[in-house]
């Protein structure tokens, strides 16, 4: 063995840098499995670890009424547990420079937090700090809000109808909401003050929380709390759930991660396959010469095996320390916003995983190449004909096939979700299908044009022509490298496009310049004359909005239709749905089923429209019937139409819009929107303030740019992974190409030596790259856009046949651009010289 | 891990004992008979030369002497072992134990120095003291100086030194040579023709070599022709002066 470990070293050594396609390959692919397993285990670690810090107890009982639990429950609670309350309410806080931001009002009692520790600047204690000094109230504002909206401690804000002192920054805050730069960021202010500050009301959004820690199985309280408290509404989450959801959630973003690492990885082993044979292309003789010195088959592969290892090992390592140090860094960069695991050891399991991953990629890939080079017969030396025909011998595709069910397995264990992996798994199956049907339309179709007697071809591009289905032609690699790619880059492209246009769409004459929230009716004039006032011509629209939860379907209680095994359906049958009328459209909604109704169609049981992603959950189509619980009352209505978001709008997201009138006695609230400019809409947010200062007044400006930093944000990911991806792709082709070269120098040579012109040559070199360009571009497109436009249409709601154009010009400019520099390569490269074929040296 | 096949009996004086060897290549549709009903006899320490014209059966008869191609009938017995009865591993093993080849390219392994090419036979044996013996013997054929290069290093002439020292460096009971001037200069072949034979004399191996050049052939205690398939011995001292 000693020998054998000695010889390969040598060997490799001897081989300078011919293998770093195969390192740089493995690297690549490795370090994106790494880094996105790597992030993810420390993302959810963090989160994870302590989610009763985040959830603020082990128990959350949240009202679902604008209004404190009953004492009976909260005595209840208190019996069996130590019981914080908590007010939330969002609303409007205007800064010193007359900005107005969304904010979400906390007011907590002493016990708060329940676990975890608050961290204030400066250090005093909460209840000195919000306070009421000199007649003024004070506040402790979320740190991320002050660097954004440039305040600081001793700034004066409105909230409400009252001006109130910043007195403290939350520098830290335990159950900090993880999308509270996104819905409001926290500002802790006494219960007191938001009741002077005018802001609670009838219809006022209050919510009213209560976390309990208790020394119960957080599941056996929540049982109890139900069995004593049955048919209330309360909602009670126990710190497990919210893990469930988070780890949940977070796995759908790692699965799609990792998926996209597997992809490099699976584009690299191409790299890796290609690289190994053409090394080992230049081995043939020295493996045979090893055989007829008398070294056994088994021996002989130990050698390449070592190599394998060695190299695939050292490859998976230095990727999975480059992977490590990507999701230290996205540790660090998402650590602003979420809490995240500061251990190393947490990235053990990942990393190993991603080790395994290179070495078992690089063993899958190499066999076949070496397989293949140990079936070189000795007998080649005598004949100088090493490398003619080399089979691939049944046991090494029986352990190739091996390798390929480990990486299977280890792909189904290591993504979050298996409905990914075994989604990925079907995707790269239905690629080297795709793949080998088209490689033999495209061979068949080449051989019959190049037979066609009665087809005047030039000699290039009969050339051409015939290598495209000539053995070792690098048509497959090609396809299958850059293909692979290339489709990544069409299915982001497509997707970008296509979210951008969505957004451009609601841009120039559709959007309104205001969105506007928790109205009260008895607000109503006052908001609506304070946009007349700032903008005479402005056109605004209120709607009221109500929320209803649904208590029926086709006249079969929920009850019901839970206890028939509709359990599933728990959850979107209990959140409320937001109804309102048709009015002036103000949410930009259109049907996409059935029509609106008129004066004339019957209205006995009330019409609605409901959107289409709850009618596709609940299963709900036209003429069906749904009722509501409303304000004490039911109300059934018949579906007449299925409607949709037609884009970002304002937002408001009407799960319902009813028959007009039908609301009219529950109204406690309105929305609306104004269409102005936006430097009117800023003087009408302090118009609305001064007069209703509870009402939420959003720019659309804003939701724009938060929209498009958002797309932004996406699509430099997506652009991030698809580049890394199309390197990963070129060093394949690269590797691909300089493979073949010998023999396109060997072919060239000979060629040449008949007489053929070396412009001949280089034109049909130009021709058959450039045919498998625009191959290679058109299966990318059919590919991309089958995985792409289903996606849009049904997940996204974004329907975009209109723009496979798009794909497809970019994946010919892509593919063309680069196989011609590649052709430019090997036509430099190629030094063609028929004195070669004298000197027997080529 | 092989050492345990290495036989303790005393060796037998025939080395290479041909029995009616016929080989023939099938093609598409019908054979092409290459050696027809072939015998032949070497004891130890003997020489014997094959000449032919290109395609008479030469290499292939190397091939089957090498064990690396079977004879459709007729036995091949190398040291009274038959070589269709064994498989690829005890063939290697005879390859390793029982064979030098000096091919007319050369074929030294261009990843190893001359010093490991020479070192490799022994090294696949699993002898101990390979450094020293392949040092001795590179020094046998001038090259201790050129220890340290690389094939691609070294001049034609000296590759094939270094290729007929590994051929010999084990002390093989028979030394196939495949037209081992045929890629050297003149003046450089009788070179490597002279160190070929005086170290084949003093390993006491027998050799067989394939040659096209016929004054090669003469300093061959035997010298053999392939004619339309059939080995004919020439008489002793009848070759042309």
């Amino acid at each position: 063995m000693r020998f054998l470990l000695s010889l390969a070293w040598r060997d490799l050594r001897a081989s300078g840098r011919s293998l770093w396609i195969f390192c740089a390959c493995l690297v690549l692919g490795v370090t994106l499995v790494s880094a996105s397993g790597g992030l993810y285990r420390l993302v959810g670690d963090g989160l994870l670890s302590d989610t009763r810090q985040l959830l603020g107890g082990d128990v959350q009982v949240a009202s679902n009424q604008p209004r404190p639990l009953p004492d009976e429950a909260v005595d209840w609670m208190k019996q069996n547990g130590k019981v914080s309350q908590l007010m939330e309410l969002r609303t409007m806080l205007g800064t010193p420079e007359e900005e107005f931001v969304l904010v979400e009002l906390q007011s907590v009692d002493d016990l708060y937090p329940l676990y975890g520790r608050l961290e204030l600047e400066p250090a005093k204690p909460l209840s000195e700090l919000i306070s009421q000094q000199g007649g003024r109230w004070s506040v402790a504002i979320d740190n991320a809000l002050a660097l954004r909206s440039d305040l600081k401690v001793g700034d004066v804000v409105s909230i409400g109808m009252l001006q109130m002192d910043v007195r403290a920054l939350i520098k830290k805050q335990p159950d900090r909401n993880l999308s509270a730069d996104f819905r409001g960021s926290p500002v802790l202010v006494s219960p007191q003050a938001i009741s002077d500050a005018g802001l609670i009301r009838p219809g006022s959004r209050i919510d009213y929380d209560y976390r309990v820690a208790t020394e119960l199985p957080a599941a056996t309280w929540k049982t109890m709390f139900y069995e004593q408290f049955p048919d209330r509404g309360w909602e009670v989450r126990t710190f497990e759930d919210r893990s469930e959801r988070i780890s949940e959630r977070l796995g759908q973003i790692a699965s799609g991660l990792l998926v996209i690492g597997f992809s490099t990885l699976f584009i690299g082993g191409l790299g890796v396959f290609s690289s190994i044979q053409s090394y080992l292309q230049s081995k043939l003789k020295t493996i045979a010469t090893l055989r007829s010195l008398g070294l056994r088959n088994r021996r002989i592969a130990t050698v390449y095996l070592l190599q394998v290892g060695i190299l695939g090992g050292g490859s998976s390592l230095f990727g999975c320390l480059l992977g490590a140090l990507l999701a230290l860094l996205g540790g660090t960069v998402v650590a602003a916003e979420i809490p995240i695991s500061t251990s190393f050891a947490a990235l053990t399991a990942p990393l190993f995983s991603a080790f395994l991953f290179g070495v078992l990629t690089a063993f899958c890939f190499a066999l076949p190449a070496i397989g293949s080079a140990l079936s070189v017969s000795p007998a080649s030396l005598f004949r100088d004909s090493a490398g003619t025909s080399l089979k691939i011998p049944r046991n090494w595709m029986i352990a190739t096939a091996g390798c390929a069910a480990g990486i299977i397995a280890l792909i189904l264990l290591s993504v979050p979700s298996l409905i990914f992996g075994a989604a990925f798994i079907l995707v790269v199956a239905l690629l080297l299908g795709l793949l080998e049907i088209t490689l033999r339309l495209i061979r068949r179709g080449a051989q019959r044009l190049d037979g066609d007697k009665g087809i005047r071809t030039g000699l290039a591009f009969r050339l051409a022509l015939a290598n495209l289905y000539r053995p070792a032609s690098p048509l497959r690699s090609s396809l299958l490298s850059l293909g692979s790619a290339l489709t990544l880059l069409v299915i982001c492209t497509l997707v970008v496009v296509s979210l951008n246009r969505a957004i451009q769409a609601t841009i120039p004459d559709e959007a309104p310049a205001l969105v506007l929230y928790d109205i009260s009716p008895n607000q109503f004039d006052d908001v609506q004359n304070a946009i007349k006032q700032t903008s005479p011509q402005a056109r605004s629209e209120l709607a009221p909005l109500v929320q209803g939860r649904i208590v029926a379907v086709n006249g079969e209680t929920v009850v019901s239709l839970l206890a028939n095994g509709a359990e599933e359906l728990r959850d979107t049958l209990n959140d409320d749905h937001k109804l309102s009328y048709r009015g002036g459209n103000v949410d930009g909604i259109e049907l996409v089923e059935g029509r609106w109704w008129t004066a004339q169609d019957d209205q006995t049981i009330p019409l609605m429209s409901l959107e289409d992603r709850e009618a596709g959950r609940i299963g709900i189509n036209i003429g069906d019937r749904i009722s509501y619980a409303i304000a004490g009352g039911t109300l059934e209505y018949k579906i007449a139409a299925i409607h949709r978001q037609k884009g970002v709008q304002s937002r408001f997201y009407f799960e319902g819009i009813v028959s007009d009138g039908t609301l009219d006695s529950s109204v406690e609230r309105y929305v609306g929107a104004a269409w102005m400019s936006d430097d009117e809409a800023l003087q009408a947010q302090k118009a609305i303030a001064a007069v209703a200062s509870n009402v939420v007044t959003v720019r659309t400006a804003r939701i724009l740019a938060s929209a498009r930093d958002l797309l932004g944000q996406a699509t430099s990911g997506l652009m991030v992974v698809a580049v890394i991806s199309f390197l990963a792709s070129l060093l394949v082709l690269f590797s691909v190409i300089a493979a073949s070269r010998v023999r396109q120098v060997y072919d060239a040579s000979v060629l040449n030596a008949l007489g053929v012109r070396l412009s001949v040559i280089r034109k049909s070199l130009y021709i058959e790259f450039m045919l498998i360009a625009v191959v290679t571009a058109l299966f990318a497109v059919v590919l991309g856009s089958a995985i792409a436009l289903p996606l849009l249409e049904w997940r996204m709601k974004l329907p975009s046949t209109d723009l496979v154009w798009v794909g497809l010009l970019t994946a010919l400019v892509v593919s063309v651009s680069t196989l011609v520099i590649g052709a430019q390569y090997l036509h430099r490269r190629m030094n063609v010289s028929p004195a070669i074929l004298l000197r027997g040296t080529g | 891990m092989n050492s345990t096949q290495v036989k303790e009996s005393p060796l037998p004086s025939i080395v290479m004992d041909l029995q009616k060897i016929s080989f023939s290549y099938d093609l598409q549709e019908s054979t092409l008979d290459v050696l027809v009903d072939v015998d032949l006899k070497l004891n130890q320490g003997e020489t014997a030369a094959i000449l032919g014209p290109s395609g008479s059966g030469k290499t292939s008869l190397l091939l089957l002497l090498a064990g690396l191609e079977q004879p459709k009938s007729g036995s091949i017995l190398l040291d009274n072992k038959d070589l269709s009865t064994l498989d690829e591993d005890e063939l290697a093993d005879i390859r390793r134990d029982s064979l030098g080849i000096v091919f007319q390219s050369f074929h030294l392994v261009p990843s190893l120095t001359a010093l490991g090419n020479v070192m490799l036979p022994l090294e696949i044996a699993e002898k101990d003291n390979a450094r020293e013996i392949a040092t001795t013997m590179l020094e046998r054929v001038g090259l201790a100086e050129r220890a340290g290069h690389y094939p691609t290093q070294l001049s034609g002439g000296e590759q094939q030194r270094v290729a007929i020292a590994r051929a010999l460096v084990h002390k093989p009971r028979l030394l196939l040579a495949d037209e081992p001037t045929g890629n050297l200069d003149a003046k450089t072949g009788e070179r490597v023709i002279e160190l070929l034979f005086g170290l084949n004399r003093e390993s006491g191996s027998t050799m067989i070599l394939v040659t096209h050049d016929e004054a090669v052939a003469a300093q061959c205690q035997r010298v053999f022709r392939l004619q339309q398939g059939k080995l004919v011995e020439d008489a002793p001292h009848a070759l042309p002066a």
